[in-house]
């Protein structure tokens, strides 16, 4: 599991990729750190190559989405994959982000 | 601007020296009733306070020759001003400010209180106050609780009036004809008007918001028409609580509260006019709801839900069961999402998923 911080001007984009499960929470939670101090950018949490995702991995997400509100950054999840996307579904997780 | 007399001159220096206590006063003003309003959830439009500047007072007392015997007989040298919404806000602040101050009442006055039956013009509370000592004392600063301050409570729309009543009356120093004067003052009758209109409205709707909880907590869900504030209440009695614990118990999965607001339209899409509605629809697909997320999540460890699953399953099983299909679970997603062409694949993924329920075979 690898997790890539990029940012411009506007945006900070985190690119997931492999499984995101609770191993590899630990380390994820360290990489995310940086999102969790922006201010009024928008926030991408790429799942292009996000291969599984488990409840350890959407606490990461719901942290950063708290930081997020608080720091007037709106989270976009973009390009689920289709297993991501169920977890998604099933956990009623659509309606608290905004998926692209 | 003319030299000062020495008399005048000296209270300008007094002013000078009096500088840094004046300067905390009107910190901890700012402080006091921003915290005020707060802690009684007040919103407010504005919270100003200012010191008066030294050009400022140095024309005042140009202005009023030898009126003033000392500084601390000029009242606003701090003045501090409160903009409400509404009206009787005007009147709960005055309450608050009443117990907060040491209130000079012989120089305090009611501006509204003022006006013969048969004029308008100028309305606004102003209170003269000191700070007291229980808020604020320091032995090296006496000053701090015998200097008075002004504060002036006034609606928006009282505001409006005396900014451009003073823009254009006193600004230009030349006294305008009657005529204008009758108009200005006109206006500020009818402001007076919409300021209690606002005010009547505001009691009204939440005196309708009462009368719909109550008809929400006696269950006559059909005398309730559903629009954003009956659903809200209807929400407030946490309709799918049992719902959401029943599908938490079968991962033993935490509930992470997320706002429901966004179902309203969904409703509405699908036929609802009451609450009744509502609650007869949810009643109706609650336990293949429950079938649905038992059969999502029981082969999973996920033990985290949002607290929308409930009312989301809820929903899919109505679309599917009256024939929606994929078109319907892609509404569903648009209402839910924003319009994206991930909603379309969100749809699909459920639509294949709620094949093999019982449900979709009745």
């Amino acid at each position: 599991m690898t997790t890539e911080i990029k940012t411009n001007d506007t945006q900070w984009v985190a690119v997931f990729k492999g499984r995101l499960d609770t191993a590899a929470a630990v380390q994820t939670s360290e990489d995310v750190k940086p999102l969790l101090e922006v201010v009024n950018r928008e926030i991408i949490l790429d799942c292009t190559e996000l291969d599984y995702i488990s409840s350890s991995g959407l606490r990461i997400f719901l942290a950063i989405r708290k930081e997020a509100a608080e720091h007037g950054c709106k989270v976009i999840v973009r390009n689920l994959t289709a297993d991501v996307r169920q977890v998604f579904i099933m956990t009623g997780f659509v309606s608290l982000f905004e998926i692209q | 601007m003319k030299a000062l007399d020495i008399h005048n001159q000296q209270i300008l220096d007094e002013y000078t020296a009096c500088l840094p206590v004046l300067q905390r006063m009107d910190s901890i003003l700012q402080h006091v009733l921003q915290n005020v309003l707060d802690e009684n959830g007040l919103a407010v439009t504005a919270v100003t306070t200012r010191i008066k500047t030294k050009e400022s007072l140095a024309g005042k007392l140009a202005r009023k020759g030898n009126k003033y015997s000392s500084l601390s007989d000029i009242t606003d040298i701090i003045g501090a001003r409160i903009v409400t919404f509404y009206t009787d806000d005007v009147d709960r602040i005055a309450a608050m400010v009443e117990q907060l101050f040491d209130i000079d009442w012989d120089n305090s006055v009611d501006k509204r209180r003022l006006h013969e039956l048969d004029s308008f013009g100028y309305n606004s509370l102003h209170y003269i106050c000191r700070l007291p000592q229980t808020m604020i004392y320091d032995s090296d600063r006496p000053l701090l609780n015998e200097i008075r301050f002004e504060l002036q409570l006034r609606t928006n729309l009282q505001h409006a009036w005396a900014s451009i009543n003073h823009d254009t009356g006193y600004k230009s120093g030349v006294e305008i004809p009657r005529e204008y004067v009758r108009q200005l003052n006109r206006l500020a009758g009818m402001l007076e008007m919409v300021d209690d209109e606002f005010s009547r409205i505001r009691t009204e709707i939440n005196d309708y918001r009462r009368r719909v909880q109550q008809l929400v907590q006696n269950d006559k869900l059909d005398d309730v028409h559903l629009d954003g504030d009956t659903f809200n209440s209807y929400m407030q009695v946490k309709p799918f609580d049992r719902l959401n614990r029943r599908i938490a118990a079968i991962n033993q999965a935490e509930i992470q509260e997320v706002p429901l607001d966004v179902y309203l339209r969904v409703f509405i899409a699908l036929g609802c006019h009451t609450l009744g509605d509502v609650d007869r629809l949810c009643k109706k697909y609650e336990e293949d709801a429950y079938v649905l997320a038992r059969y999502q999540l029981g082969n999973t460890d996920l033990d985290i839900i949002a607290s929308s699953v409930g009312l989301q399953n809820i929903c899919i099983v109505c679309i599917l069961e009256q024939g929606g299909g994929k078109i319907g679970l892609t509404r569903l997603f648009n209402a839910l999402n924003g319009e994206n062409p991930q909603n379309a694949l969100l749809a699909e993924q459920t639509y294949d998923q709620a094949m093999n329920l019982p449900f979709r075979n009745k």
